[in-house]
C-alpha cells in the first residue's frame, strides 16, 4: 500500500526534545517547530484503544482552544495524528503559578500579586465572554511564558454554558478550589464557580500556600465556613434547596483581615466580593477587573519584571561562578529585593494609617461580629504547628471515577 | 460558544462560489487520476487517521477491463450523491430525535469534509454516520458509536475508523454556527422592536416555525458554505414573512441598521439575502433525476443495489464498490 505522507510531513516539522511531564491522558514533551523556530510543547494522546474513539477530553480542549485566542489563554498551534497518537501542539510555557507560589526564594510584592491576578482574570474574562466555563482553575493550570505573561491552560474540563436548562456535573475543579454551590451538589451553575476558584488563587498568592485545604467535600465546606462564617439564609437564600445541602453548626465570620493581615483594604474588599456565598451576588470577572484594587497604588508590575523560578540554565551559570572564587555578585534581577523589610515597613505604615477605617468596614462586613479575637481558623492549623501542608490534590480517584461515569451522561 | 465574529467558521470556512467550484474540481480531478492509475478509488482508513491508496492493478488486461466498467463520476454527479446523503443525514438525526444543533453541525461537517475529498475516495454513507457521531460528541450530547450503529444496522467500528480523518479534514475546527439559533435571536429582537402584543407573539411564533423549515432547506445546499448564519437566518425569515405577512420586513431591516452602526449598507444586505434565495432555489430546482430517483425509490428499484433497508431508514443506500453500482443505475435509468 502506498502510505499517504501527510501526517509524516506534519510530524517531521516538529523536532522532539526532552519530556516535560505526564499529563492526565498522555506524555507532554518539548519540541522545536522547524518552520518557525518556535519552541513548543506537544501533548501525545493515545488513539485506537478507546471504546468511544478519539479521546473526549482532548476533543474538548481542541474545540475550545481553536476558538479562544487571547494573550492570556494558551495557544493551540496545531493538531495532528501520527503513529497511533493524536498530537496537540501548544506554545511552550516556562513555568506555572504554583511553582512561583511555592518558591521560597521569590518574594512577591503587592504589585506582583496584582499583576498575576489581573492576567488570571483577563484570561477568564475572555472565556466567560465567549460562554466558556474553565472549571479547573488552579495555580498549576496558570502557565507563565518567557515574557512573564500568564495564560490559562488545560481546557479538558471546560465547556460551553448559557443554553437554558442544561445540567452539568458538579464534579469539577480540584477540591480546594471548588465553590460551595458545587460542594452542595448543584448541577445548574455559571461563571461564579470560576470566580470562586480565582479568589482561592488570589488568597494563595497572598498567603503563599493553598488557602482552604479540605480533605473531603464535607471538610472543604467546613473550612470554608470556618473562614467566612456559616452562611445565613439572608446571605444565600437558595442554599437550602441545593441537592446535597447539609446544615452546619453556626460559626460567626472572623474578620477577613485576621486571615490576610498583610493585604491592603482594596485587596480585602475584592477578595470578599469574589468569596461571596450567593453565586448570584458574587462579583463577575469583568466587574472584578474594574475594581479599584487594580487602579490604586501600588502599580501593577510589568509582566516582564515579575519574579520567576530560576531556570536550570541560570543555576548552572551560578554554579560556575561560585566555583571561580569567593565573591559572587547578585544577579541584576534580584537587586530590587535587597531591602524587603523596608517594603514591608511601608506596607505596614499604609495599613496603620487606615486602621480605624478597616476595623469599621470589617465590623460592617461581619454583621453582628463584636470584633473580639477569635480562635485561629482551621485553615491555619498547619502553619501554627509548623507542619508541611499536604500535597495539593488533583481530582481524587473517587472524583475521577465519578467523572468517568459522568462523561457519558452529563458533560 | 456564541461569538461568530471571532470564530474559525467566519475566518476560514465561508467561500466564494468560485472557490467552491475550484475545490470540488480539485477533489474530483485527484480521484479521477487515482482511478486511472489504480482502477479503484476508495481509500482504507485506520483509527488514527492514516490513509492508504488502493493497490495498483497488477496487469494491463485487468486494468483495461476494469476501466471499461468503472467510469469516474462527474462533479455534477458527486453533487447529487452528496445531496442524497445529506437528506439521509437529516432522516437519521430526526429518527434519533437529535436536537437541530447536532443535525446542523453534522451537515456542516459533511459539507466541509467533501470540500477536501471526492465521494469516490471515502464512502459518503460512512462519512455521514461518522459526522453524526462526531457532532454528538462535540455538542456534548454523547451517543456511543455502538448505539448509533445499532440504530441503523451498521457496524459501529466503521464510525470509529473514520472519526480521525473527519476531524483532520475539518482542520480540527469543531465549533460551527447554524442559522437556527440566529432565527430565534431575530424573533426575540422582533418582539422587542415591534413591541409585540399577544396576538402578534403568536404570529411571530408561526413565522419562526416556517423560517425553521426554510433553514432545513438551506442546509441541503451549499449556502452554509457561502454565507454567514445570520444572513441565512434573515433570508429564511424574509421568505417566511413573504408567506405569512406578519411584519413589515423592510422596516425591520432599516431598524437594524439604524441601531447597529453597521459598516455595511442595507442594500448590501438585501443583495446577500437575494443571493441566498437564488442559491437555494437554483440548488433545489437542479436536483438531478438520479437523486430524485434514489430518494423516491421503491423496493423494485433495489435490483443491483446492496440492500440496506431498516426500520430507521426508508429506501436503499449504496453498498460497496460505489462506482460500479452507479453504472448499473445508469443502465436501469436508460431502460426506463
Amino acid at each position: 500500500m502506498a502510505e499517504l505522507d501527510l501526517s509524516k510531513k506534519v510530524a517531521d516539522r516538529y523536532l522532539k526534545r526532552e519530556v516535560l511531564g505526564e499529563g492526565t491522558y498522555g506524555v507532554v514533551y518539548k519540541a522545536i517547530d522547524t518552520q518557525t523556530g518556535q519552541t513548543v510543547a506537544i501533548k501525545k494522546i493515545r488513539l485506537g484503544k478507546q471504546k468511544e474513539g478519539v479521546n473526549f477530553t482532548a476533543l474538548r480542549e481542541i474545540k475550545l482552544l481553536k476558538e479562544l485566542k487571547d494573550p492570556n489563554i494558551i495557544e493551540l498551534i496545531d493538531a495532528f495524528p501520527h503513529k497511533g497518537n493524536l498530537h496537540l501542539v501548544f506554545e511552550f510555557m516556562e513555568t506555572d503559578l504554583e511553582a512561583v507560589i511555592r518558591d521560597r526564594n521569590i518574594v512577591l510584592s503587592p504589585g506582583d500579586i496584582k499583576s498575576y491576578l489581573q492576567m488570571t482574570l483577563k484570561g477568564l474574562a475572555i472565556c466567560h465572554k465567549k460562554w466558556v466555563l474553565h472549571r479547573d482553575m488552579k495555580p498549576n493550570n496558570l502557565l507563565i511564558g518567557s515574557n512573564g505573561q500568564l495564560k490559562l491552560a488545560d481546557f479538558g474540563l471546560a465547556r460551553v454554558f448559557g443554553s437554558p436548562d442544561r445540567r452539568f456535573t458538579h464534579q469539577v475543579f480540584a477540591r480546594w478550589y471548588r465553590a460551595p454551590e458545587l460542594l452542595f451538589g448543584t448541577k445548574q451553575y455559571g461563571p461564579g464557580v470560576d470566580v470562586w476558584a480565582a479568589a482561592c488563587i488570589f488568597a494563595e498568592l497572598l498567603l503563599r500556600r493553598p488557602f482552604l485545604q479540605g480533605s473531603s467535600d464535607i471538610d472543604q465546606l467546613g473550612k470554608i465556613f470556618a473562614a467566612f462564617g456559616t452562611p445565613s439564609a439572608s446571605q444565600w437564600p437558595d442554599m437550602i434547596f441545593l441537592p446535597d445541602y447539609v446544615e452546619y453548626q453556626h460559626v460567626p465570620a472572623p474578620p477577613l483581615r485576621s486571615l490576610f493581615p498583610m493585604a491592603s483594604d482594596d485587596a480585602l474588599d475584592l477578595l470578599s466580593k469574589m468569596f461571596t456565598y450567593d453565586p448570584k451576588a458574587r462579583i463577575s470577572v469583568q466587574q472584578a477587573l474594574e475594581h479599584r484594587y487594580f487602579s490604586s497604588a501600588p502599580l501593577l508590575t510589568d509582566p516582564v519584571k515579575l519574579p520567576r523560578p530560576a531556570p536550570k540554565k541560570e543555576s548552572k551559570v551560578s554554579d560556575v561562578i561560585s566555583n571561580e572564587g569567593p565573591t559572587v555578585l547578585s544577579p541584576p534581577r534580584k537587586s530590587r529585593r535587597v531591602m524587603p523589610g523596608r517594603d514591608g515597613s511601608e506596607g505596614n505604615s499604609l495599613q496603620g494609617d487606615k486602621f480605624d477605617d478597616s476595623v469599621v468596614s470589617v465590623r460592617q462586613a461581619a454583621g453582628d461580629n463584636t470584633g473580639k479575637n477569635e480562635p485561629a481558623p482551621m485553615s491555619l492549623d498547619f502553619s501554627l504547628f509548623g507542619l508541611k501542608p499536604p500535597n495539593r490534590p488533583m481530582i481524587t480517584s473517587a472524583d475521577r471515577s465519578h467523572l468517568k461515569r459522568k462523561l457519558d451522561l452529563e458533560f | 460558544m456564541a461569538d461568530f465574529q471571532t470564530s474559525t467558521h467566519r475566518a476560514k470556512w465561508i467561500f466564494s462560489p468560485q472557490q467552491l467550484v475550484e475545490k470540488y474540481r480539485a477533489a474530483n480531478q485527484r480521484a479521477k487520476q487515482i482511478l486511472e492509475k489504480c482502477g479503484a478509488t476508495l481509500m482504507e482508513v485506520d483509527v488514527d487517521g492514516s490513509l492508504s491508496y488502493p493497490e495498483p492493478q497488477m496487469t494491463a488486461k485487468d486494468s483495461a477491463e476494469k476501466h471499461s466498467r468503472t467510469k469516474p463520476l462527474t462533479i455534477e454527479e458527486e453533487q447529487c450523491i452528496k445531496v442524497f446523503y445529506e437528506n439521509k443525514l437529516q432522516e437519521v438525526c430526526n429518527n434519533f430525535r437529535f436536537p437541530h444543533k447536532i443535525q446542523a453541525t453534522a451537515l456542516i461537517y459533511f459539507k466541509r469534509f467533501y470540500l477536501q475529498w471526492s465521494v469516490m475516495e471515502h464512502q459518503p454513507k460512512h462519512i455521514m454516520l461518522t459526522c453524526i457521531y462526531a457532532a454528538c460528541k462535540i455538542e456534548e450530547n454523547h451517543v456511543s458509536a455502538e448505539e448509533l450503529g445499532k440504530g441503523i444496522s451498521q457496524d459501529h467500528q466503521m464510525i470509529l475508523n473514520n472519526e480521525m480523518i473527519v476531524y483532520q479534514s475539518l482542520e480540527f475546527d469543531l465549533i460551527v454556527y447554524a442559522p437556527y439559533r440566529s432565527v430565534e435571536g431575530f424573533i426575540n429582537d422582533m418582539e422587542e422592536f415591534f413591541n409585540a402584543g399577544d396576538n402578534q407573539l403568536e404570529m411571530l411564533k408561526t413565522l419562526q416555525e416556517t423560517a425553521r423549515f426554510e433553514v432545513d432547506k438551506m442546509m441541503l445546499t451549499d449556502a452554509p458554505l457561502l454565507f454567514p448564519p445570520g444572513q441565512l437566518a434573515l433570508a429564511a425569515l424574509r421568505n417566511s414573512n413573504a408567506f405569512h405577512r406578519v411584519i413589515d420586513f423592510d422596516s425591520y431591516l432599516r431598524g437594524i441598521f439604524s441601531r447597529e452602526n453597521s459598516m455595511h449598507t442595507m442594500s448590501e444586505l438585501s443583495e446577500s439575502l437575494d443571493a441566498i434565495d437564488s442559491w437555494v432555489i437554483v440548488s433545489h430546482s437542479n436536483v438531478c433525476p438520479l437523486t430524485e430517483q434514489m430518494c423516491n425509490s421503491k423496493s423494485t428499484f433495489c435490483i443491483g443495489w446492496e440492500p440496506w433497508v431498516t426500520s430507521v431508514l426508508h429506501g436503499p443506500l449504496c453498498g460497496l464498490d460505489f462506482v460500479c453500482r452507479l453504472e448499473n443505475t445508469k443502465v436501469l435509468l436508460r431502460r426506463n
